[in-house]
């Protein structure tokens, strides 16, 4: 591993989750000689979320036993008064995953295609240099510089490594999930194939969900609240009344916590010589603060704009704008309706979300946004005021 | 700013709102550097299990 730290490269990615090690995987794949740095000892390790992620073929990833704990058909959605919404199909199917072990196999599926890895291996610094950066990094105490010609910054939901750069890649608090999580056994689902997402009081500005994981389940939250913490607000849904006592017999095996930015993307992602993937870009859905599935695409987009950067030999910001054009393309509008969506859904009460459940179809294909408005202002108009920015 | 280690779940959502880069998460451990801490609190808030305190 030091030998590796004492190398060049001519791509350098920081972070090992799935943004990270897609952009290694696609860098190396297409011909350039990278690294992948990862601070913590274990690849995967600690968990910081759910676990649910996209239909993965279309990354040309087999969904392998190895890692998938459960078969996710769709969801439900269920308002305070216990009113459930069933959706089906297309977006919302998917995986439940362990997530230790996902993050590994990407990480090795990278390696296997040439990327050199460096874990317990933590980026303190970088500065530019002729014709790229230069990155300090600690491992076991000691400090590498390691010369690379483009930095790909993933580095989560921290996102200090374009800070760094001089990148804006903190996030406002206040559109900062904070999430707490048991994952237990002997949860009683509602249906082992399905998501349960809880709204209301019991998780205000954000939601709480049960996600069927093979013999557990994760059963968490995510809140906005100046006030009280995310640790509460879980140990409150832990004997609530609308679970039906459909936890009383269960019991945790682990606990996880973390931080989801769904406050939509950084301004710039690219300056010279770097390109900013995942969380640490704002790219999560902020909707459902789901991020696996944009930082996987958006951090393939990356490693192949950093490789033919590095053919061309040219890592200016001009080039790598190539990486920031094409994730706007295809995810900037949605993050943007998400976004919109997400703020008129946190300012409802238990009242206007009981009426909008009401309204809704018990079994759906896909939501209609626009379908579900229109009747729920028919229903109640007064409820206009929350949505004349989207009915316009 | 202190850390309650005891409450902490090292998740580094308290770094990732932090602009003056006075927190830093290594392993399980979250380090502060006091002289860059500008008191805006946003640590505080955005932490899931009230492990920092002022």
């Amino acid at each position: 591993m030091r030998r590796v730290l004492k190398d060049e490269y001519d791509v350098l990615v920081v972070g090992a989750g799935p943004g990270g090690s897609m952009a290694s995987y696609y860098a190396s794949k297409h011909g350039a000689k990278t690294l992948l740095v990862e601070k913590s000892q274990e690849i995967g390790e600690p968990v910081r979320c759910a676990e649910a992620v996209p239909k993965l073929e279309e990354f040309h990833i087999t969904p392998s036993e190895e890692f998938v704990r459960s078969y996710i058909k769709g969801g439900y959605l269920i308002a305070p008064n216990g009113k459930r919404i069933e959706v089906r199909g297309g977006k919302t199917e998917g995986y439940v995953v362990e997530r230790k072990i996902f993050d590994k196999y990407l990480a090795i599926r990278s390696a296997k295609v040439g990327t050199k890895i460096a874990v317990k291996s933590r980026v303190v610094d970088l500065y530019p240099c002729e014709d790229g950066f230069k990155v300090k990094v600690v491992h076991l105490g000691e400090e590498y510089t390691v010369k690379t010609k483009i930095v790909i910054a993933a580095d989560g939901v921290e996102s200090s490594v374009g800070e760094m750069a001089g990148l804006k890649c903190k996030k406002n608090p206040m559109e900062v999930c904070s999430c707490a999580e048991y994952e237990m056994t002997g949860v009683k689902l509602l249906d082992k194939h399905m998501m349960e997402f809880y709204f209301g009081d019991l998780s205000p500005k954000g939601y709480a969900w049960i996600f069927p994981k093979g013999d557990t389940a994760n059963v968490g939250l995510g809140v906005i609240d100046r006030g009280k913490k995310a640790i509460e607000y879980l140990n409150e849904f832990l004997e609530h009344p609308i679970l039906e006592g459909r936890l009383k017999d269960a019991t945790p095996v682990e606990f996880k916590c973390g931080g989801v930015p769904v406050g939509g993307p950084i301004e710039r992602t690219v300056d010279d010589n770097i390109m900013v993937v995942g969380d640490a870009a704002g790219q999560v859905s902020p909707l459902t603060g789901g991020g696996i599935y944009l930082a996987m695409s958006c951090g393939s987009i990356a490693g192949e704009v950093a490789a033919k950067a590095v053919k061309r030999g040219d890592y200016s910001m001009e080039t790598l704008m190539e990486y920031e054009r094409r994730w706007r393309e295809r995810f900037y509008n949605t993050l943007i309706t998400e976004l919109k969506y997400k703020r008129i859904l946190q300012r409802l009460g238990e009242r206007e979300l009981n009426i909008i459940a009401e309204v809704m179809e018990d079994n759906l294909e896909e939501i209609d946004v626009k379908e579900i408005l229109f009747k729920v202002i028919k229903r109640a108009p007064s409820l206009l005021k929350y949505f004349k920015d989207v009915v316009a | 700013m202190r850390v309650n280690y005891e409450r902490c779940g090292y998740c580094g959502a308290c770094v990732g709102v932090c602009k003056d880069m006075a927190l830093e998460l290594i392993e399980n451990r979250i380090v502060i550097y006091e002289e860059r801490c500008r008191r805006c609190k946003g640590c505080i808030i955005v932490c899931p299990l009230k492990a920092l305190e002022e």
